[in-house]
C-alpha cells in the first residue's frame, strides 16, 4: 500500500501539464427500466479523475447508440454530467464522446515521460532519430471514449460496436456476461483498421494501480483478463506525426472504454 | 445556482485563452485580499472527485456514494493531507490557512455534491507577493484574486504554480474617493449592462404611463425601497435565500409586463406593489454587492456609491428609453399598441422563461 501512496503522491505532484486519460462515468452502469442516467466525463490518471463539464466547443461526436439506433447525448453547456440519456431499450447501451483536436505544448522532460509511460516506442524512437528529445513537443490530442451501460438480462447476442470513432476500443465479448478472472477480447481500431503494436492496459476501480496491460497482435487484439469484478477502465494512445498544416509536432488519439463486471 | 455554475463555466470556457492546455474542468479557486489585513481563499470542487484522491493517497478503500454529510466528514478527516497538495505564499514564504470544509449538494444523475472549501488567515505584514499552486486537480481550473472590487482571473494546471500576484492594491490604504468611484461604477455596470432583469423591470415602469410624474413616482418607491433592503441585508439585519429572492424578482418584472397591458394609468396598488418588488430586488443587489467584496473600512462609502451606481444605471435605462421610443412615439396614438404592448408582452415571456427557469432549474 505505501507504494501505491507513493505513487499517487508523484502522479499528484506530477510537473504539471503530463498526459491525463479522459473516459466516460455513467451514474449507473446498470440502471433501471427507464431511469435517466448522468453521462459523466472524467479527465485524470489511475482512474482518478476530475469532472469534464459539456463544453460545446470540444464535443465532435457525443452519442448513445442502442438496438434502436444511434441518438445524440444532450446535455446542459457547462454542466457536470455532460449528459443525460434515458435507458429505454432492453440492450447494451453504448456511449460514446469524441473531441475535437486540442492543443497543448509539454516540456521535453514531461513528453518524453509520457511516451515511456504511454507504449508509445515508436515515437520515442523516431525523436531520438529526429534529434528531438530535448524539444518541448507540440501536440494536438482528441478523445474518443467509449462506456458500455447494461439494461435488462445480459446476453451474449448483445455486443459493443465500432462507433466510427477516429480511435476506437471495442469489446468483442458483452462484458455484462463475464465474472472475475475471465477473458475479454478487445480489438483496437484506427480510422476503422485494425492497429497492431499498441499498449492496450485495464485497471479496476477499487485497484487502479495494479494495471493489466497487453499489446495488440497483428489484427489489432488483444485479450485481458479482468481478475476482479466491479468497473473497469480498459485505455489505449496512439501518436502520429501531427499532419502538415496542424501547427504541432504530434496527434495523439485516446481512447477508453468503461463497464461493470460481476454483476 | 446550478444553472449560473453552469453558465459562469461556459462564459470563462468561451472567454478563456487558454487553448494550449488541458481541458477545463469545475474547480474554481477564488483568493479576496481584504485590505491589507486579511486574505480568504475559496475553493470549489467537486466533493466526490477529491475524497477519491484523498483516500487513495491514504491507502483507503475508495467508498463511492457517499452523501455529502459523509464526503464532508472524509475531507475533515484527511485535512492534514489535504495541506499537502496546495500551496500559499507570500514573497516565497508558505503560510498554513484555518480551513473549514462544506459539501452540499445530493448525488442525482444530474448533479453532485460540491464541496466549498475555505481557507483564511491574515496576511504577513507587508506581504508584497502572493503565489498559489493547487494539485488536486487534473484538469485546468481557474484562479480569480479580488481585492478591493478589482479582480484577475490565471488559468492553471493542477500542479502547476501561479506567476507571482502583486499585491499592490491591498498593499496600501485605499483612496476613499477611488473606492467611490469604483462601486459607483460597480453599482452602474451591475445594471447597465449586467443586469437585464432589472433593465426589463425598469423598462416596465417605463412603459406604464407617458408622464413623466407617474414615472417618477413608481422609480422613487422603487428606489426607496431597494436602498432600504440593499442596507439591511448587507449589514446582515434581512438573509432571504437567493432560491426565494430570484425567481421572485423574475415574477416581479413579469407582473410590471402584464399589468402594463391592462393598464394605462398609474393605480395606487401599483405603486405599493413597486414598492414591494423594489424590496426583492435590493436583496438580488445586496447578494451581487456581497459577491464583489466590500471593503471593511470603507464599507459604508461602498454600500453607498453602489446604491448610487445602481440608481444611475436605472435611470439611464429610462433616458434611453426615453430617447428612443418615448421622445419621438410617446405621443402618438399608435404608442401603447405598436410600442408599450408589444414591448410588455415581449418582456412578460422573458420574465415568464426566468422565472421557471430560477425555480426549477437554478438549484
Amino acid at each position: 500500500m505505501k507504494i501505491v501512496r507513493f505513487i499517487v503522491a508523484l502522479i499528484l505532484t506530477a510537473a504539471p501539464l503530463a498526459a491525463h486519460d479522459m473516459w466516460i462515468e455513467p451514474t449507473s452502469f446498470l440502471p433501471d427500466a427507464g431511469k435517466v442516467i448522468g453521462v459523466k466525463l472524467r479527465i485524470g490518471q489511475d482512474f482518478l479523475g476530475d469532472p469534464l463539464p459539456r463544453d460545446p466547443a470540444l464535443i465532435d461526436q457525443f452519442i448513445s447508440v442502442d438496438s434502436s439506433g444511434r441518438k445524440p447525448v444532450y446535455g446542459h453547456d457547462g454542466a457536470d454530467p455532460a449528459g443525460l440519456v434515458r435507458v429505454a431499450d432492453s440492450s447494451l447501451l453504448i456511449l460514446g464522446y469524441q473531441s475535437h483536436p486540442k492543443p497543448i505544448t509539454l516540456p521535453a522532460a514531461t513528453f518524453n515521460q509520457y511516451l515511456k509511460e504511454e507504449g508509445l516506442d515508436a515515437i520515442a524512437e523516431l525523436r531520438t532519430r529526429r534529434n528531438q528529445t530535448n524539444s518541448e513537443a507540440r501536440e494536438i490530442f482528441e478523445r474518443c471514449a467509449k462506456s458500455l451501460v447494461r439494461y435488462g438480462t445480459p446476453a451474449n447476442g448483445q455486443a459493443d460496436r465500432a462507433l466510427g470513432f477516429t480511435l476506437e476500443l471495442v469489446a468483442e465479448k458483452n462484458p455484462y456476461t463475464l465474472h472475475a478472472g475471465e477473458d475479454l477480447p478487445v480489438s483496437l481500431m484506427y480510422e476503422g483498421r485494425a492497429l497492431p503494436g499498441a499498449l492496450v492496459v485495464a485497471m479496476n476501480r477499487s485497484n487502479p494501480m495494479s494495471k493489466i496491460s497487453a499489446r495488440t497482435d497483428k489484427t489489432g487484439h488483444v485479450k485481458l483478463r479482468l481478475p476482479e469484478d466491479g468497473v473497469w477502465l480498459v485505455k489505449a494512445v496512439h501518436m502520429i506525426p501531427a499532419p502538415a498544416g496542424s501547427n504541432a509536432d504530434w496527434a495523439s488519439f485516446w481512447a477508453s472504454l468503461t463497464f461493470e463486471v460481476g454483476k | 445556482m446550478k444553472l449560473a455554475i453552469c453558465c459562469a463555466i461556459v462564459l470563462m470556457i468561451l472567454s478563456s485563452a487558454v487553448c494550449d492546455a488541458h481541458e477545463i474542468g469545475t474547480t474554481r479557486v477564488t483568493a479576496v485580499f481584504q485590505q491589507s489585513t486579511s486574505y480568504e481563499i475559496e475553493i470549489v470542487t467537486d466533493a466526490a472527485a477529491l475524497v477519491e484522491k484523498l483516500e487513495t493517497l491514504s491507502g483507503e478503500s475508495i467508498q463511492s456514494g457517499l452523501d455529502a454529510a459523509a464526503l464532508q466528514k472524509q475531507l475533515q478527516a484527511h485535512d492534514s493531507l489535504f495541506r499537502r497538495r496546495f500551496a500559499l505564499t507570500f514573497d516565497g514564504t508558505a503560510v498554513q490557512p484555518e480551513i473549514h470544509y462544506a459539501v452540499a449538494g445530493i448525488a442525482t444523475a444530474t448533479s453532485s455534491p460540491v464541496a466549498t472549501i475555505t481557507m483564511a488567515g491574515g496576511l504577513p505584514a507587508g506581504a508584497k507577493q502572493f503565489a498559489w499552486t493547487y494539485a488536486w486537480t487534473f484538469a485546468t481550473y481557474s484562479l480569480t484574486v479580488r481585492e478591493t472590487g478589482a479582480e484577475r482571473t490565471e488559468w492553471l494546471e493542477g500542479g502547476q504554480v501561479s506567476a507571482p500576484m502583486s499585491l499592490a492594491l491591498s498593499a496600501h490604504t485605499p483612496d476613499r474617493i477611488a473606492t467611490g468611484f469604483r462601486y459607483l461604477a460597480l453599482g452602474f455596470t451591475h445594471i447597465v449592462p449586467n443586469g437585464l432583469d432589472h433593465m426589463l423591470f425598469v423598462l416596465g415602469i417605463f412603459l406604464l404611463s407617458r408622464r413623466l410624474r407617474e414615472v417618477l413616482t413608481q422609480v422613487s418607491a422603487f428606489t426607496i425601497a431597494h436602498s432600504i433592503t440593499l442596507a439591511l441585508s448587507v449589514y446582515g439585519i434581512v438573509s432571504v435565500s437567493p432560491k426565494v429572492v430570484e425567481p421572485l424578482i423574475a415574477v416581479s418584472i413579469a407582473y410590471v409586463a402584464i399589468e402594463n397591458i391592462f393598464m394605462s394609468e398609474l393605480r395606487p396598488w401599483r405603486v405599493a406593489l413597486v414598492f414591494a418588488f423594489g424590496l426583492l430586488h435590493g436583496m438580488g443587489f445586496a447578494g451581487a454587492l456581497k459577491d464583489l467584496g466590500l471593503p471593511r473600512s470603507e464599507f459604508v462609502i461602498a454600500l453607498a456609491t453602489f446604491n448610487v451606481g445602481v440608481e444611475a444605471g436605472q435611470l439611464a435605462v429610462i433616458a434611453a428609453a426615453f430617447l428612443l421610443v418615448g421622445w419621438y412615439c410617446g405621443r402618438r396614438h399608435w404608442y401603447r399598441r405598436l410600442v408599450v404592448v408589444p414591448a410588455s408582452v415581449l418582456i412578460a415571456c422573458m420574465a415568464a422563461y426566468w422565472t421557471v427557469q430560477r425555480l426549477y432549474f437554478v438549484s
